[in-house]
């Protein structure tokens, strides 16, 4: 009876323990029921859930190269821009937040519409807009709105607004190249974009990334120079302006590598905003433009006859009359010019004594050099765009065809073919393939483009007689509007009637001007062609000399050419200690030079006042006097020996010093 | 059954001055026992250590990496504006229409052409002489 309390206490502690345990033990079999469905029977399910949440793949654009010019200088560049963007399935009142959102983007009226249509359709994704400008993107992120969200791409820009535009062309809003350069080059340009997989917590903040880099695009170094392209640009535009031309095209060549150092078209339009331009602004006029060349393809038909014997240029023809007759067709020349020696054909620009020379040269020779100086053919493999040009086949000549043709009409070349082709004679008779792109840089490492010879026009001599007689165009015919004080020139002017409605107009011409700069020693090929010039005159003489002018003179200054006539005496600089026996060292504080002038140029017997002239300035003066200098310091001249006033004897040596202000000498330095 | 189980707790039970030899053998074993539980304890500790380290460097990668971006990207937007600054037609108009300035004239250049000395023949042709 006593035992009975104390099995009592067990039994009930027993059947506790029992009943906890059991529940422990379901719960727990709960527990490994669930963790059976989540982890095997929902396993894929809730895998792929978990890596959507965990896990963003995200597509990481790849930059594209930027083009350069030929000094480094940046013509096309790309940086990150905004682009805002929506996601309709968060936006709970559209209306609203279309409100506000045009608002801060000032909105037009369609595109408030279009907007509002995109984001009440029930989808994921939707553009706002894309690459904003990044004061419109800090003023949508200040309305914190739903549903809003911005998306970084890259933008294209080009810093120098409409400088070479045409040239450059431009980049879509997808950032593939849809014209110029960037078209041409895309696949080098655009690079390869990477991707990042980031893995996010609960609060979707990232802790970890897997990258795979993008590949940046190729940088392109372009044969442009930045600021002569600024030049031919300005003058180019002044002279459509002066002339009240329709539009006008003008390139510069370096002659011997085929480097275009400019490509400029009037009109023009800036390829950070394309979309606004109008077509006939886009278009490359010194490329995709075929116009009948005129009297400056008599280039062509000259440098045949030269070279086949034809003529020399001292053998006489008769153009008298002013006209020459195939049927009921007539030419004329402007004026009755009577007999000309071959050379005053071409410096007169005479079509009938042209046509009789292209007549005795007959189809099969005029049309093998016209395939040799390139015509018909497309010249640059950059510029896919290109026309290739009308040439007529020989072997269908007629005579009244191949006439038309010996004086620049009945066949069509882009102004890139003309100043291609006048090259070859500035360069002694070489063909060189024109090119843009200079070199290629990738990875660090610059792959130069490789000058291209196509083949041979005429030999030298031709191209020197040639040379000799085109300067003679500038110097006393038709083309006197393109003479450079200081420079020999050679060029030959062109006019040719537009076709309007299937007739020749007598009212609209193609005025052009080609040319090579100094003539001896040529550093530019220029070529202006003008489309309608109407103020002036039509002529290439009147309207697009004096822009070839404008642009030659600047161009060779820019370029530190040296007059070539009459050139003033050389100042040749040296270093005192003529060093041929050192190495260079990274410079003396105190430069020294001694300059070794030319004969005196000027009669003055005393030695002048230099005090306050800067070195270049003191340099001439004495320079014309036919003295030596040397100079110590840098700065304007403030001390002198000889002093002024001194008689100058043969071989004369000054010393100058140069200073930042009047100060007093280092006697040290003297010699 | 009461009384007794109310002796079984009052018993005074005076057992103060035994005193109980100390089994030196299990000692060691609770001894190597509890070192391998610290060790384990720090290892866990040792490792979630790490593991949170990581996440706190992952963190402070990402934020690094994003400053990173960011500052490349501001290194461009600046290059961008000093192209923009350096573009010739604004230098022209800043320099014709603020300062006035003019094309050069043919008087005000000059061409200086540096001489280049020549370099001494080969001493083997000097000794020749």
């Amino acid at each position: 009876m006593a035992e009975k309390p104390a099995i009592a206490w067990r039994t009930i502690l027993k059947r506790r323990i029992a009943i906890i345990a059991g529940a422990l033990l379901l719960w727990s079999a709960a527990i490994e029921a669930r963790l059976v469905v989540l982890q095997v029977f929902r396993n894929a399910e809730l895998s792929a859930r978990a890596e959507r949440q965990q896990s963003r793949t995200l597509t990481s654009p790849a930059k594209r190269g930027e083009i350069l010019d030929r000094r480094g200088h940046v013509l096309a560049y790309s940086v990150d821009a905004e682009s805002i963007v929506g996601f309709p399935t968060e936006i709970a009142d559209a209306a609203a937040t279309v409100k506000s959102l045009c608002g801060a983007l000032e909105c037009a009226r369609d595109e408030r519409d279009d907007l509002m249509e995109r984001l009440s359709r029930r989808r994921s994704f939707a553009y706002v807009r894309r690459q904003v400008s990044p004061e419109q993107a800090r003023k949508v992120a200040a309305l914190q709105l739903e549903g809003i969200g911005f998306l970084k791409e890259n933008r294209r820009y080009y810093p120098n607004k409409d400088l070479a535009a045409h040239l450059l062309g431009y980049v879509g809003i997808d950032n593939a190249g849809l014209a110029g350069i960037e078209s041409t080059y895309d696949n080098l340009i655009k690079g390869k974009p990477g991707t990042v997989l980031i893995q996010t917590d609960a609060k979707r903040h990232a802790f970890s990334r897997v990258e795979k880099p993008p590949t940046s695009g190729a940088s392109l170094e372009l044969t442009i120079d930045e600021n002569l392209q600024h030049i031919v640009e300005r003058e180019l535009k002044a002279g459509v302006e002066e002339n009240r031309a329709d539009g006008a095209s003008a390139l510069v060549l370096d002659p011997w590598t085929g480097e275009i150092l400019a490509l400029a078209n009037y009109p023009t339009f800036n390829p950070n905003a394309y979309r606004l331009a109008r077509d006939d602004a886009r278009r490359n006029r010194a490329i995709q433009d075929l116009y009948e060349p005129g009297s400056t393809f008599k280039v062509v038909t000259a440098s045949a006859a030269l070279e086949q014997h034809i003529v020399t240029p001292d053998d006489l023809i008769d153009t008298r009359g002013g006209n020459i007759r195939f049927g009921s067709d007539v030419i004329h020349d402007t004026h009755d010019y009577g007999v000309l020696s071959f050379t005053e054909v071409i410096v007169k620009s005479s079509n009938v004594g042209a046509i009789k020379v292209g007549l005795k040269l007959g189809p099969e020779r005029l049309g093998e050099y016209v395939r040799r100086f390139g015509f018909g053919r497309r010249t640059s493999p950059d510029f896919p765009s290109e026309t290739p040009g009308i040439v007529w086949d020989p072997s269908k000549l007629k005579e009244r065809a191949l006439a038309r043709v010996s004086m620049g009409y009945q066949v069509g070349v882009t102004p890139l073919q003309m100043a291609t082709a006048v090259s070859s004679v500035a360069n002694g008779g070489e063909l060189v393939q024109p090119r843009v792109v200079r070199a290629v840089i990738k990875d660090g490492r610059r792959v130069p483009v490789p000058r291209k010879v196509v083949g041979r026009t005429i030999n030298t001599n031709v191209a020197a007689e040639l040379t000799t007689i085109m300067e003679q165009v500038v110097e006393k015919g038709t083309g006197k509007g393109a003479r450079l004080a200081g420079y020999t020139v050679a060029g030959k002017t062109g006019t040719a009637s537009q076709i309007v409605n299937g007739h020749y107009s007598t009212t609209d011409y193609n005025a052009s001007f080609v040319g090579f700069v100094p003539s001896r020693k040529p550093v530019f090929t220029i070529i202006v062609v003008m489309d309608a010039p109407h103020a002036k005159g039509h002529t290439g003489g009147v309207a697009s000399a004096p822009v070839f002018q404008r642009i030659a003179d600047a161009a060779l200054r820019y370029y530190g050419v040296g007059p070539t006539l009459n050139p003033p005496p050389p100042l040749l600089v040296t270093r005192r200690d003529d060093g041929v026996h050192e190495q260079p060292t990274s410079g003396p504080a105190d430069p020294l030079a001694i300059v070794a002038a030319g004969p005196a140029t000027s009669d003055a017997s005393v030695v002048p006042e230099l005090t306050g002239l800067s070195a270049r300035d003191a340099l001439r003066v004495l320079g014309r006097l036919g003295i030596s200098t040397q100079l110590h310091g840098t700065g304007i001249v403030i001390d002198q020996r000889p002093t002024a006033g001194t008689a100058i004897e043969s071989g004369l040596t000054a010393t100058v010093w140069l200073g930042r202000q009047p100060a007093a000498r280092n006697e040290s330095a003297t010699p | 059954m009461g009384d007794s189980f109310e002796y079984a707790i009052k018993k005074d039970v005076r057992n103060n001055p035994i005193v109980r030899e100390i089994d030196r053998d299990r000692q060691r074993e609770l001894w190597r026992s509890v070192a391998v539980g610290v060790f384990l304890v720090v290892v866990l500790l040792f490792s979630a250590w790490q593991h949170f380290e990581l996440l706190q460097h992952g963190y402070r990668l990402e934020q690094l990496q994003k400053q990173r971006a960011e500052e490349d990207e501001i290194n461009r937007h600046l290059r961008l504006e000093i192209e923009v600054l350096k573009s010739p037609a604004r230098i022209e108009r800043m320099a014709t229409g603020q300062l006035h300035m003019v094309p050069p004239g043919p008087d005000d250049a000059a061409v200086i052409e540096r001489v280049v000395p020549v370099q001494p023949p080969p001493r083997s042709v000097v000794a020749q002489r």
